[in-house]
C-alpha cells in the first residue's frame, strides 16, 4: 500500500485552505444600556437594511440591472459622488434584493463580483480576483486573462453581474484593464453587466480614453451629497425608537456636516463621539451641548491651540514672521529676515535675545509641527518660510495669552 | 546585613556613583507613567477597551509637537490595558512606523507577521502610523485599514501618531472619508486637566525636583525591576532630597529654569539638560552645585557657529570679516573668491604689520571656510566657472562675526579694528 507522509513543507498548506483569523477567548460584551445600544446602531459599519433618502437612485440601479438581467444583454453604468453618500451601500443592497428575487424563482441566477481599485496592489490584477471570485484559484494575471477571455467569449448559461469600485484606480496609462473590463460586455455572448463607481462626475472625459468612453456608454447615475434633511432623516432612522437624542441636537450636526460635505460616515461618527461624550458624564439624553463639543472636537482646528501651548520664544518668533510679512507684504520670509524682527521684538520686551543656532531650532520645530512652512535647513539662514497659519490666528491666540496671564 | 554594613563605611563614596547611575536612568529611561492629559488619555483608554469589549472598530489620530509624549501615553495605555486579563487574551497589537515601513508591501508584511497570521492567533488589530505611511502611493494601506474599521468585519482600531497638526489634509477624499475625524491632541505644559491646576512653569519646576529626587524608602527602588541593582541608603536619600528641594527655592536656579522654560516647553529637552547636569556627578563632585545647571545650560545656548570660528588661523578670520564687510556693502548679495581677495588686499596694505600671504594659501583658506559651510554655493550655478569665480552666499550674520572677533584669542588689533570699522 502507500504509505501517508506529513507534510513536510509549508508550501503544501497554502493550497486549498480558507484563511482564518483567531478567536476570542470570551464573548463579546453586548451592549447594556439604549445608550450604548443605539450607538452601535450609528456605526458607520451597522448599515441598514434599506438606506434613507436613497429611493430614487435604489431604484435606477434596481430597474437597470434588473431589465439587464431578464433581457439576458450585458451593459455598463456609471456611478458618481463624493465619498460617503452611499454609492456602495446603494448597488449592495440593489444586488441583495435581485438575489432575493433569484431564491424567489423570479430571475435567473447570476454570479456576482465585486472588486475595488484601491483594494488591488496592481490593476491587472483586478483579472485574478475576478476569477478568484467566479472559479476560485488563484493564477497569474496572464492566465487569469485568458481563462476570463474564453469564458466571456462563449456562450454562458449564467449571467454575471461585476462591481468595480475606486474605477479610478484601474486607470492606467495604457488603460489596458479597463478597457478589456468594458469591452466583454458588448460581446453578445459574455452576457456581462459592469457596475463602476468613482468619485469624479467627468471621470470617462477627462482620464479615459476615446474607445473607453465610449464603450462606458451614457447611462450614468451621480449621487448628489445628503443635505441637512437628509442627514437628519439618516441619522434618526438609525436611532429607531431611541429617544435620548434631541432632534435639534441632530439638527445642528446634520447642518454642520451639510456644510462641509454632506459626508454621511462624518454625520454618524460626529454623533456617536457625543454620545460618547453623555455617556462619560453618565447622562441618559444627548444635549445641545454634547454635540458642540464632538463638532468642535472633529471639524475645528487646533492650530490656535497648538500656538497657544507653544514656548514663549516660539511665540514671539511666529510674531517676528508675521510683522516681516507685514513689512515686505510678500508671503515667503528669508529667515535671516525674521531673526532680524526677532532681535527688536526682544529688546522691545526686555527678553535676552537667543542666539542663531537656538532659533533655527525654534524653527525647526514649528516647521515639524508644520505651524510654519520651511525650506531645507540646509540653506541656513537663506531658508525661506511661510507662514502655515493666518496671521489673525496668532494675534488672536498671543492676544488671548497676554490676558490670562 | 553584613553587605550593608560595608557599604556604610564607604558611605559617600559608592552612594554618590549609584545616585548617579539611578539619576540617570530615572531622567533618560523611557518611562511608562504618564503626567498630565488626564482626559486624553482616558479617551484613548476608554476607545481601546470598547474595541476589545464591544468589538467596536474605531480609528483615531494623536496628534502633538514632538517630545510631547505621544508614545508615552500610547505605552502607559497599553501596559495599564495589558494588566487586565480579558484583554490581553482577546487583542492582537501590531506596531508599525513610518521610518522604518517605508513602503506599503514592508508594512503589510511585517503586520503579517506581528498578527502571525499563519498560526493566527488574534482577532484586533491596532496600528499606529506616522505621517510617512500617508506619502504612499494612492494611500493603499490607509484606505484598507480604514476601510476595516468601517466595515462589519474584524473589529480593529487604528491608532496613528504624528506631530503634524495639518495629516488630515494629507490624507485622499476617500481616506480621508473613512477615517472618523476623532483627533486627540496633545500639547506640551497643558495642565488644565490634571487633579491640580498649576501653571505651566510651575509644573516645570516640580517636574525638575521630581527627576532629581531620589526615592523616599528603599521599597520603591524594588518596586521598580530596572532599578533594582540601586539600593540607596535612606539617610543619604533624605539628605539628598533636602538639597535638591532647595535648589528649586534658589533664585538663579529657577531663572536658569525659567529661560530655557521660555526656549522650549518639551520635555526632551529638559531631560536632556538634566542629564548633562547628573553627568557631572562624581567621586570627587558629590554635589550637583548651581553652577553645574548654568554651565550644562550654555551647551543648549551657545551658538554653534561662532564657536566653531574660534578655531579658525587669523588669516581666515581675516576672510570671514572681509566677507561680512562684502554682504553688509552689497546687502547680502552672493560674493565670489575675487572679490573677498580684493577687499583683504586692500587691508593687507593699508597695515603694514600683516605679513602678506600668497594668493594660493589664500585660496586655500577660502577652501577650508567653504568646507565649513559657512559659505553656501548658490544654487543653479553651472561647475564649469572657475572657482575663483563661484558665487556663494555668507551664512553668518555680522553679529556673529562679531562676537566670534570678541571671543578670538590672541586677534591682532589690526584685524579686530577692521571689523569694526564700517569700512
Amino acid at each position: 500500500g502507500t504509505i501517508l507522509n506529513t507534510p513536510k513543507s509549508r508550501s503544501l498548506k497554502l493550497k486549498n485552505l480558507t484563511p482564518s483569523m483567531g478567536k476570542r477567548n470570551s464573548t463579546l460584551m453586548k451592549p447594556s444600556t439604549p445608550l450604548q445600544e443605539a450607538r452601535s446602531r450609528l456605526h458607520v459599519s451597522a448599515v441598514p437594511k434599506s438606506l434613507p433618502c436613497r429611493e430614487e437612485e435604489f431604484n435606477n440601479i434596481f430597474t437597470f440591472l434588473k431589465g439587464k438581467l431578464e433581457d439576458k444583454s450585458g451593459g455598463c453604468i456609471y456611478i458618481s459622488g463624493v465619498p460617503g453618500t452611499g454609492k456602495t451601500a446603494t448597488v449592495n443592497e440593489a444586488v441583495r434584493c435581485l438575489r432575493k428575487l433569484t431564491s424567489k424563482g423570479q430571475l435567473d441566477d447570476f454570479d456576482y463580483v465585486a472588486i475595488n481599485g484601491m483594494k488591488l496592489t496592481e490593476p491587472r490584477q483586478s483579472y485574478v480576483q475576478i476569477l478568484k471570485q467566479l472559479g476560485g484559484k488563484t493564477v497569474t494575471w496572464e492566465q487569469a486573462y485568458r481563462v476570463l477571455e474564453k469564458r466571456f467569449h462563449n456562450v454562458n448559461s449564467k449571467m454575471t453581474l461585476l462591481l468595480v469600485d475606486e474605477l479610478d484606480f484601474l486607470c492606467t496609462k495604457r488603460q489596458d484593464v479597463v478597457y478589456n473590463l468594458l469591452d466583454w460586455p458588448t460581446k453578445a455572448t459574455a452576457q456581462l453587466i459592469v457596475v463602476t463607481i468613482a468619485n469624479t462626475m467627468d471621470l470617462p472625459e477627462r482620464v479615459l480614453m476615446g474607445r473607453v468612453t465610449s464603450r462606458l456608454g451614457l447611462t450614468r447615475l451621480t449621487f448628489q451629497p445628503y443635505n441637512y434633511k437628509q442627514l437628519q432623516e439618516i441619522v434618526m432612522s438609525r436611532l429607531k425608537e431611541f429617544d435620548g437624542f434631541r432632534s435639534e441636537a441632530v439638527q445642528l450636526v446634520a447642518r454642520k456636516v451639510s456644510a462641509v460635505s454632506g459626508d454621511a460616515r462624518r454625520a454618524l461618527d460626529i454623533c456617536r463621539r457625543a454620545m460618547e461624550i453623555a455617556e462619560s458624564r453618565n447622562a441618559e439624553t444627548i444635549s445641545l451641548q454634547d454635540v458642540t463639543e464632538a463638532v468642535s472636537e472633529m471639524i475645528a482646528s487646533a492650530k490656535v491651540q497648538a500656538i497657544k501651548h507653544c514656548s514663549k520664544m516660539e511665540q514671539i518668533f511666529l510674531q517676528s514672521i508675521s510683522a516681516e510679512v507685514t513689512r515686505t507684504s510678500i508671503e515667503e520670509v528669508y529667515f535671516k529676515d525674521a531673526y532680524k524682527q526677532l532681535e527688536s521684538l526682544c529688546s522691545f520686551d526686555g527678553i535676552e535675545i537667543p542666539t542663531v543656532s537656538e532659533t533655527l531650532a525654534i524653527c525647526g520645530r514649528l516647521g515639524a509641527s508644520r505651524l510654519l512652512i520651511c525650506e531645507h535647513s540646509r540653506n541656513d539662514i537663506y531658508q525661506k518660510i511661510l507662514l502655515n497659519v493666518s496671521i489673525d490666528d496668532i494675534h488672536y491666540a498671543i492676544q488671548e495669552l497676554d490676558f490670562n496671564s | 546585613m553584613n553587605k550593608k554594613k560595608n557599604m556604610a563605611i564607604d558611605f559617600q563614596d559608592n552612594m554618590i556613583l549609584l545616585t548617579r547611575k539611578y539619576l540617570k536612568r530615572k531622567i533618560m529611561c523611557p518611562e511608562t507613567k504618564f503626567r498630565h492629559h488626564v482626559k486624553e488619555r482616558m479617551h484613548v483608554l476608554e476607545l481601546l477597551k470598547r474595541t476589545v469589549d464591544m468589538g467596536e472598530s474605531n480609528s483615531a489620530l494623536l496628534i502633538g509637537p514632538r517630545g510631547s509624549g505621544k508614545t508615552t501615553l500610547m505605552n502607559s495605555v497599553l501596559k495599564e490595558l495589558s494588566s487586565i486579563k480579558s484583554f490581553k487574551e482577546n487583542a492582537l497589537i501590531v506596531n508599525l512606523h513610518g521610518l522604518v515601513h517605508t513602503d506599503d508591501r514592508l508594512a503589510l508584511k511585517d503586520a503579517t507577521r506581528q498578527m502571525q497570521l499563519e498560526n493566527a492567533v488574534g482577532e484586533k488589530v491596532f496600528g499606529t502610523f506616522a505621517e510617512n505611511l500617508s506619502e504612499h502611493h494612492n494611500q493603499t494601506l490607509l484606505y484598507n485599514l480604514f476601510d476595516i474599521a468601517q466595515s462589519a468585519q474584524a473589529p480593529i482600531c487604528v491608532i496613528g501618531m504624528t506631530c503634524r497638526l495639518d495629516v488630515i489634509e494629507l490624507l485622499e477624499k476617500r481616506v480621508k472619508s473613512r477615517f472618523s475625524h476623532r483627533q486627540i491632541f496633545l500639547f506640551p505644559g497643558d495642565t488644565s486637566s490634571s487633579e491640580q491646576p498649576t501653571t505651566a512653569f510651575d509644573d516645570r519646576l516640580e517636574l525638575f525636583q521630581h527627576l532629581l529626587s531620589l526615592p523616599d524608602d528603599e521599597n520603591v527602588n524594588r518596586i521598580e525591576q530596572q532599578y533594582d541593582d540601586c539600593t540607596i541608603d535612606p539617610q543619604f536619600g533624605s539628605m539628598w532630597n533636602e538639597y535638591i528641594k532647595s535648589l528649586v527655592s534658589n533664585a538663579t536656579m529657577v531663572n536658569l529654569l525659567k529661560r530655557m522654560y521660555q526656549m522650549d516647553v518639551s520635555e526632551r529637552s529638559f531631560r536632556n539638560f538634566l542629564a548633562v547636569a547628573v553627568s557631572t556627578l562624581s567621586e570627587k563632585h558629590q554635589r550637583l552645585e548651581v553652577n553645574d545647571f548654568v554651565e550644562a545650560s550654555k551647551i543648549f545656548a551657545q551658538d554653534d557657529k561662532v564657536l566653531m570660528l574660534e578655531g579658525l588661523s587669523v588669516l581666515e578670520m581675516c576672510l570671514i570679516i572681509a566677507m561680512k564687510h562684502e554682504t553688509e556693502i552689497y546687502d547680502g548679495e552672493p560674493l565670489n573668491f575675487e572679490a573677498v581677495y580684493n577687499r583683504y588686499f586692500k587691508f593687507v596694505n593699508q597695515n603694514s604689520s600683516i605679513q602678506s600671504v600668497q594668493r594660493p594659501v589664500i585660496m586655500k583658506a577660502f577652501e577650508h571656510i567653504k568646507n565649513l559651510e559657512i559659505l553656501m554655493p548658490v544654487s543653479g550655478m553651472n561647475s564649469k566657472v572657475e572657482k575663483e569665480y563661484q558665487y556663494y552666499k555668507f551664512l553668518l550674520t555680522p553679529q556673529q562675526v562679531m562676537d566670534a572677533v570678541k571671543n578670538y584669542p590672541g586677534l591682532p588689533t589690526e584685524v579686530s579694528q577692521w571689523a569694526l570699522s564700517s569700512v
